[in-house]
């Protein structure tokens, strides 16, 4: 029985029968009246300044904005907003010690998601494609774990896969539960081991097929390249064109078992295969890797083997030129799209001294002055956009197909990058998707989208009137012209998501 | 509503528009546009081949299947081209597997139309740029920003949206950076996209649609390449060519529908097919011999149409590889001579791939066909 005592008791005696049936035999419906009921109702305040405070900062830069009532239980953590802000962020940096019951139930229902690799693919990739989409939507709008969701997003951008990869269609799923979401917030040493080990990642970059069997096997590159140019040190962080060949070499062995190959239980499965390793000697980033001594019993050389990889994956982690880069991106996605020199230092310089890890990085990014004061100036990816668009009004909503459909048509739909680069953090190619985001706006407002309603009036009553209601969702109050076309819109929550303020994060 | 001198996009509207139409189940290139001269062709299939009475030769080797007829003048414009024994490397005979890499272009994340847009379009890509007519994004799309659409009604912004856009006029237009731009332009498509749906569309040039799926799917892509709202890229399937039995009653009433739509599309854009290129292709063509049930079976190369777009048409191009049994790939199948890659890549060089056109088709060598140019 999953369900705590408290919503049992809520949920009613005509309930019961079903209840003691077992939780994971409720009917969809009823899984969904449960998750209505953690709903925070009631009056919530919102902010009172004409500009955003470092609490709205905090929600809107490092989550997906805020839903009504979050910005009064920040504000009550400390007198001054600056410290509430700062006290909020480091309840952020612990994810685990925060309640995150709604979003678990409203995850719980895409059932594969918990599936082992091996039954993965048991699935229609086209489910196992909705239910990730899905997941991904839901987990962003009611998550607790804010700043958890956004990391998620960022390592799925940073370690990109495009499921339509040919087994990675499967693999996918596991990548993005046992690499992405278990180390987004952990080491990054340990984030970057797992993604070289993932095997949809080896599907998805030809890891599998890197090998050398003969002497005239040439490696194949295509991983070791972009984990040098995009994973670790970045395009101009030092390395050469013998570097990414060496790397290569190092990896050669490592494959997958795909779903062409026999037995069934095995497929998906990782394995390093000695006689397709090159154990020559070998030169990485300046350090030398000597060949291995003849004569190694087979057991030897799969350690031998293994080794390379720790070795290698090490080299790369360690290199100052990583810190820069992983720093770099950081600071692109949470201060400014061009990351100012201080902040990334100091970044970077965390990065290097705790040996990646990512709390400790991000604890010393969001406290730079840089990020203190860059408020409202990130232009909203459409993904952003539409989560931050499902909170601020409170909406119910399943992730349905149609929300979904709306990410496509803004080219941001979660897991469909084709290049191995991840979607674009900078502004200029997002800058199409206004009239979706309109649209989208108005559909929502209007509750035209299947799975999705949203109550104005009780919004607007909770708020304590129209006023309060826009500031709610700007974050601070509204312009002059601002108040003038909310009135004149004839449709004011519609044209609150789709202004220009609105945008911006 | 719109003026000339408002634009929806910082390029001044100075738009090519690619239409690719895929006809999935495997269209049989033999019998749309049949080798008439190869006497292999006429002793595989005795009951079935096109005839060549029937056929309506084109250049002296290939003939034009009858159905196809209204194809004619547009070729006869040299505004059609023809590659023959095209197809992809594939060579499963699985209509999923074909298509897929087909429209993946190779074992690679992302369709190749997707890459396209990406490629060329970053940061200047409307809100139209890529429309698929139909239920779902095509394959080839995928990774690109791209709306599927049924009717103009789905890009409507509620039932009056004068006052919603009034007012966020007012608001985007005090605004001074990219996001003001951004908002003038959408503006601007909005109001186009308004001015469409409300307007009755009449085809230019007495071209007449059918009311099929297919001509009513080109039409509203003639609607949208008229109404200048920014469209780059359509996609538009003719799907149910997989005619293994009563090859005839498969194929004849798809060939023409095929030749109805594309006749109907090309005298209504007139002029604007200079700037729109259209392309006809399939996952795989048909086996040679025909089998007992007056059908065929899977096979590899098959045929491909490139209208309009300054193409140099009113020939067949490519090598014809002939039919006999050393030529013939696997169980008695055309090869595929011409990798449907080398003709897609001219097209989006015009289309303004610039130098990425090896982004687009990644890990493989290009030797694009030359559609523009003179071939001896």
């Amino acid at each position: 029985m999953n369900l705590p005592r408290r919503k049992f008791l809520k949920a009613g005696a005509g309930s019961l029968a079903l209840l003691a049936a077992g939780c994971d035999q409720l009917p969809h419906e009823l899984r969904t009246f449960f998750a209505i009921e953690t709903r925070r109702e009631g009056p919530f305040g919102a902010p009172t300044k004409t500009t955003i405070d470092p609490i709205t900062h905090a929600l809107n830069r490092c989550g997906f904005g805020a839903r009504p009532g979050d910005y009064d239980r920040i504000r009550k953590l400390s007198s001054s907003s600056e410290e509430a802000a700062a006290a909020y962020l480091e309840q952020q940096l612990a994810p685990e010690k925060l309640d995150d019951e709604r979003a678990e139930l409203e995850a719980r229902r895409f059932e594969t998601l918990s599936e082992p690799l091996g039954e993965l693919f048991e699935y229609q990739q086209e489910l196992l494609q909705n239910e990730l989409r899905r997941a991904t939507v839901v987990r962003a709008v009611f998550s607790e774990r804010q700043l958890y969701e956004v990391m998620v997003e960022f390592w799925s951008d940073h370690f990109n896969i495009d499921p339509s990869k040919g087994d990675c269609k499967w693999l996918k799923v596991a990548d993005d539960r046992d690499v992405i979401r278990k180390h987004a917030l952990g080491r990054f040493p340990e984030m970057l081991r797992a993604s070289a080990l993932s095997p949809a990642m080896l599907w998805y970059l030809d890891g599998r097929v890197n090998r050398r069997e003969r002497a005239a096997d040439k490696p194949n590159e295509n991983y070791a390249r972009e984990l040098l140019e995009l994973h670790t040190l970045g395009v101009h962080g030092g390395y050469s064109q013998q570097d990414v060949m060496e790397v290569a070499r190092c990896l050669s062995g490592w494959t997958v078992r795909s779903t062409e190959e026999k037995p069934y239980f095995q497929i998906g499965k990782v394995e390093f295969h000695p006689k397709r390793h090159d154990f020559g000697a070998k030169v990485v980033l300046g350090h030398e890797l000597p060949a291995a001594p003849a004569g190694l019993k087979p057991d030897e050389l799969v350690r031998r083997g293994q080794q390379e990889l720790e070795q290698v994956l090490e080299l790369a982690t360690r290199h100052p030129a990583t810190a820069q880069h992983i720093a770099t991106k950081l600071c692109r996605r949470f201060i400014a799209d061009e990351p100012p020199a201080d902040a990334v230092q100091a970044v970077a310089a965390v990065f290097s001294g705790t040996t990646g890890d990512i709390r400790a990085t991000l604890r010393a990014l969001f406290a730079t002055e840089e990020f203190q004061r860059e408020r409202g100036t990130k232009f909203k990816r459409p993904f952003e956009f539409v989560i931050s668009a499902l909170r601020a009004t409170d909406a119910q909503t399943d992730a349905s197909l149609q929300i979904i459909d709306y990410l496509i048509r803004m080219g941001h739909v979660p897991f469909g990058y084709p290049t191995p680069d991840g979607y674009p953090q900078q502004p200029e190619p997002w800058m199409g998707t206004l009239l979706w985001r309109w649209n989208f706006a108005v559909a929502l407002s209007q509750n035209r989208i299947k799975g999705t309603r949203v109550d104005i009036a009780a919004l607007r009553r909770n708020a304590g009137g129209e006023d309060a209601l826009v500031a709610h969702m700007l974050g601070r109050k509204p312009t002059r012209e601002e108040g003038q076309a909310y009135h004149d819109s004839g449709d004011g929550l519609a044209l609150l998501l789709a202004s220009p303020a609105f945008q911006w994060c | 509503m719109g003026t000339t001198q408002t634009f929806i996009s910082g390029n001044r509207d100075k738009r090519r528009t690619l239409v690719v139409i895929f006809l999935r189940g495997g269209a049989d290139g033999l019998n749309m546009v049949a080798p008439l001269q190869d006497d292999g062709y006429y002793n595989a299939r005795p009951r079935i081949a096109i005839s060549r009475g029937a056929a309506i030769p084109l250049d002296g080797f290939y003939g034009l299947n009858p159905l196809l007829k209204d194809l004619l003048s547009a070729y006869q414009d040299g505004a059609l081209a023809i590659i023959h024994a095209a197809g992809s490397e594939d060579n499963t005979r699985s209509h999923f597997e074909a298509q897929d890499l087909m429209e993946h272009g190779g074992l690679v994340g992302g369709g190749w139309l997707g890459r396209f847009m990406r490629a060329h379009g970053a940061g200047t890509g409307g809100p139209l740029a890529a429309v698929a007519v139909g239920k779902a994004v095509p394959e080839s799309l995928r990774g690109a920003p791209a709306t599927v659409f049924q009717s103009l009604d789905d890009f409507s912004l509620g039932a009056d949206p004068q006052p919603l856009l009034k007012a966020l006029g007012e608001l985007y237009g005090a605004e001074k950076d990219k996001l003001g731009d951004a908002g003038r332009y959408t503006l601007e498509a909005a109001h186009r996209i308004a001015t469409l749906r409300t307007s009755l569309y009449q085809p230019a040039n007495g071209a007449r649609y059918g009311t099929d799926g297919f001509s009513q799917g080109l039409l509203q892509i003639a609607r949208l390449i008229k109404g200048r709202v920014g469209l780059e890229a359509a996609s538009l399937d003719l799907k149910g060519w997989d005619s293994h039995f009563g090859q005839s009653t498969v194929m004849d009433p798809l060939m023409t529908r095929l030749a109805k739509g594309l006749a109907a599309f090309y005298q209504d854009l007139g002029r604007e097919m200079e700037t729109t290129t259209v392309v006809i292709m399939t996952e795989f063509g048909r086996r040679l011999a025909e089998n007992s049930a007056f059908g065929t079976d899977h096979g590899r190369g098959s045929v491909m149409f490139v209208l309009g777009g300054g193409v140099k048409g009113g020939r067949v191009l490519g090598k014809w590889p002939g039919l006999s049994k050393e030529v013939l790939e696997g169980p008695g199948d055309v090869p595929v001579v011409n990798n449907y890659r080398n003709v897609l890549a001219p097209i989006l060089g015009r289309h303004g791939t610039g130098d990425s056109l090896g982004q687009v088709f990644p890990g493989f060598e290009l030797t694009p066909m030359e559609l523009y140019g003179a071939v001896a």
